[in-house]
Formats: structure tokens, C-alpha cells, sequence
């Protein structure tokens, strides 16, 4: 006899080990805490977008020279496009973000429900990206507004030799890159924990399909 | 959520909870995590009840709502369903532990069923509720020949295990 027919016979007997829950067991833990990987999710996004949303608010707030130079900043074409830019990609990603978490449904098949999830997290990954792109990019082009607008910081840079320029160039970037990997570090980490054994599952399902 | 709702859907979980109880019995291997799976299923179930529209049989959207719940969406939280650990200890079975009297080759088999990979145990869980191949590639979302195909493997993979 087949192992798996013996454990049949005993699965479909009765299974007295199990506390059966009387309805008013079930009740209360309709409303109980869920642990469950998309709300993680959730949360991770929605602290994201405050994160972000407060790094581009805030200092405009707590600094008065900050609003000053930012109000002059303004003014510079470039610079407002970046902005505007910024916000639409945001507001995009709100919405697409919406549009995944509607499409993760646990009644689907584990495969598409594992796909669905996975799309999602790609999406927060979108955004993570392009927020760390502005950051890189934006070291170099407050160095730019920095030395059109500020005529002290001009005349220092005028005197710089060559050498001495370089130097300034490769530090400059150095940060940019630690501050970057660092940061993408951790989202790994997050994201890795988090992630783990779905993606494991996902693998074993997709290497059936070869 | 209206009390009726509610009402229905406690009334019908608390019919068919022994669906629940054994995915739980698959996936965990101590009471506490036990209960807390069947706590993360039950709010799942919850949350996916207003959906259900009855065209398919409530026993048969549980399975699924269960498994999805075990194998994807369920983040273990404090108390850990890690078959990791437990494998480490169940692997130490030996071949001269394999005794012919059908309990203890049952106590075996169980054991033996809890080293199964997450995808694995699904497979198992939807053979022994004597699901069609065609149900389970359904659940899984493979196709029917592969779940044919992965089946005969997991009964290979138990038989090595088993018998090493």
C-alpha cells in the first residue's frame, strides 16, 4: 500500500487532537491583528511616501534661510521642473501602488497571488530607485546652484587648481555612493527578510512550469 | 461589516474549521503556532468572505484561502512556523525506527510529511482531502500535468525519506 494512502486513512478520520472552536471562539478573532506579509507591505509603502514627502517638505519648514534659497531656487527653470517632476512621479506612484494592492487577492491561485505581491513590492522598488536617482542626481546640481548663486562659494571654487578640483569632484561622489549603497543596503535587508520564503515558494512553483 | 454577514460566516467556519485545523497541522509543528496560523487564516477568511459568492462550495474557497494563507501571506510573527528547525531534528530518523505496526508508521509519515518543502506540503494536503489533479493545479495555479508529475516526486521524495 501506498505510504500516502496509509496517512489518507488516518487524515479523513476524525482528529480528536484538534480544539474544536465553539462560535463564540471564532468571533473575536474575526477583529484580531493580522501578520500578514501584504499589510507589512502596506505599511512599508505608506512610510515611504511620508519619508519621502517629508525629506522635500520639511526643511522648507524648519529653516528659514533653507526657504529663502529655495524660493530663489525657484525661479530657475530647471530646478522647478525637477520639482514638479518629483511630485507627479509621486502622485503616480500612489496610484499604482493603489492599483497593485487591489489586484492581491487571496482567493486567487498561489502562483498569481505570489505574482501579484511581487509586482507590488517591484513597484515600492520603482520608487525607491527613482527617489535614490534624485539624491544622486541632485548632489551635483546643488553643487551647480551653489556655485551660480552663492558668490563666495564661486570665488572659492575659481581659485581651486585643477588638482585640487578633482579631488573636490571624487569626494563628492565617494558620499553620494556610500550614502547610496548604503541605503539600498537596507532596503535589501528589509525587503530580503521580509521576502524570503515567498520568493523560495515562488521558485519552486515556477520551476515546476519548465 | 453587518452582524448578519457575521453570523453566516462564523456559523460556516465553525462547520468547517477541521479544513483549517489541518493546514495548520501541515504547516506548524507546536500548538501555539498552530493557533496562530489558525487565527491568521481565520481573518483572511474574514476579509475574502464578502467575495464569496457561493458558486463554489465554501469547504473548496477555504482550501484555498488556507493554503494562500500557510504558504504566502502568513508572516510568522513571534512564534516561528520554521520547518527549518524542526527538520534539523526530525531528519535523525532512522531506518530501523520504521516499524511495522501502522501507528507508528503513521507517527513516522507525519514526520516525514513535515520535511516537505511549503509547495510540497500543498501538493500532499490537496491529494489527502482526495482533491482532483485538476482542483490542485487549480489551487496552485500549475498546470495539471506538472501537479500529475510534481505529485509522483513528493511520493518518491517521502518513500526516500522514509527509507534512507
Amino acid at each position: 500500500m501506498d505510504e500516502l494512502d496509509l496517512l489518507k486513512k488516518d487524515w479523513n478520520s476524525e482528529n480528536p487532537e484538534f480544539k474544536s472552536y465553539s462560535d463564540s471562539d471564532i468571533y473575536p478573532m474575526l477583529y484580531k491583528k493580522s501578520f500578514s506579509i501584504v499589510k507589512t507591505l502596506f505599511y512599508i509603502s505608506i512610510a515611504e511616501l511620508i519619508f519621502w514627502l517629508l525629506a522635500s517638505i520639511l526643511p522648507y519648514f524648519l529653516s528659514s534661510t533653507f526657504k529663502e534659497k529655495l524660493e530663489t531656487s525657484y525661479e530657475n527653470p530647471l530646478f522647478l521642473g525637477v520639482n514638479i517632476f518629483s511630485y507627479l512621479v509621486i502622485f503616480m506612484f500612489i496610484y499604482l501602488l493603489y492599483k497593485s494592492y487591489k489586484t492581491i487577492s487571496s482567493t486567487d491561485s498561489a502562483k498569481k497571488l505570489m505574482e501579484s505581491i511581487l509586482k507590488t513590492r517591484k513597484v515600492i522598488k520603482y520608487y525607491v530607485v527613482f527617489n535614490l536617482t534624485i539624491i544622486f542626481l541632485s548632489i551635483p546640481l546643488s553643487f551647480y546652484f551653489e556655485y551660480n548663486e552663492n558668490l563666495e562659494f564661486h570665488k572659492q571654487i575659481v581659485e581651486f587648481s585643477t588638482n585640487q578640483m578633482l579631488v573636490l569632484y571624487a569626494f563628492v561622489v565617494l558620499v553620494a555612493g556610500v550614502f547610496l549603497i548604503l541605503l539600498w543596503l537596507f532596503y535589501r535587508l528589509i525587503y530580503g527578510v521580509l521576502l524570503k520564503r515567498l520568493n523560495k515558494n515562488y521558485e519552486e512553483l515556477k520551476k515546476l512550469e519548465v | 461589516m453587518n452582524k448578519e454577514l457575521e453570523h453566516s460566516f462564523v456559523e460556516l467556519l465553525q462547520k468547517h474549521q477541521n479544513i483549517v485545523h489541518k493546514v495548520c497541522r501541515l504547516y506548524t509543528n507546536n500548538a501555539d503556532a498552530h493557533n496562530d496560523l489558525f487565527q491568521e487564516i481565520t481573518i483572511q477568511l474574514w476579509r475574502a468572505y464578502p467575495k464569496f459568492r457561493g458558486d463554489s462550495k465554501f469547504s473548496t474557497w477555504m482550501y484555498r484561502v488556507g493554503l494562500n494563507t500557510a504558504i504566502t501571506l502568513y508572516r510568522k510573527s513571534k512564534r516561528r512556523i520554521n520547518t527549518q528547525e524542526f527538520d534539523a531534528v526530525e531528519f535523525k530518523i532512522k531506518a530501523e525506527e520504521y516499524d511495522d505496526t501502522e501507528e507508528q508508521q503513521l507517527k513516522l509519515l507525519y514526520k516525514a510529511v513535515h520535511q516537505l518543502n511549503d509547495i510540497e506540503k500543498a501538493l500532499v494536503f490537496l491529494y489527502l482531502e482526495d482533491k482532483s489533479y485538476r482542483e490542485i493545479s487549480a489551487t496552485l495555479g500549475i498546470s495539471e500535468v506538472n501537479a500529475r508529475v510534481k505529485m509522483n516526486r513528493v511520493k518518491k521524495k517521502l518513500k526516500t525519506i522514509l527509507n534512507p
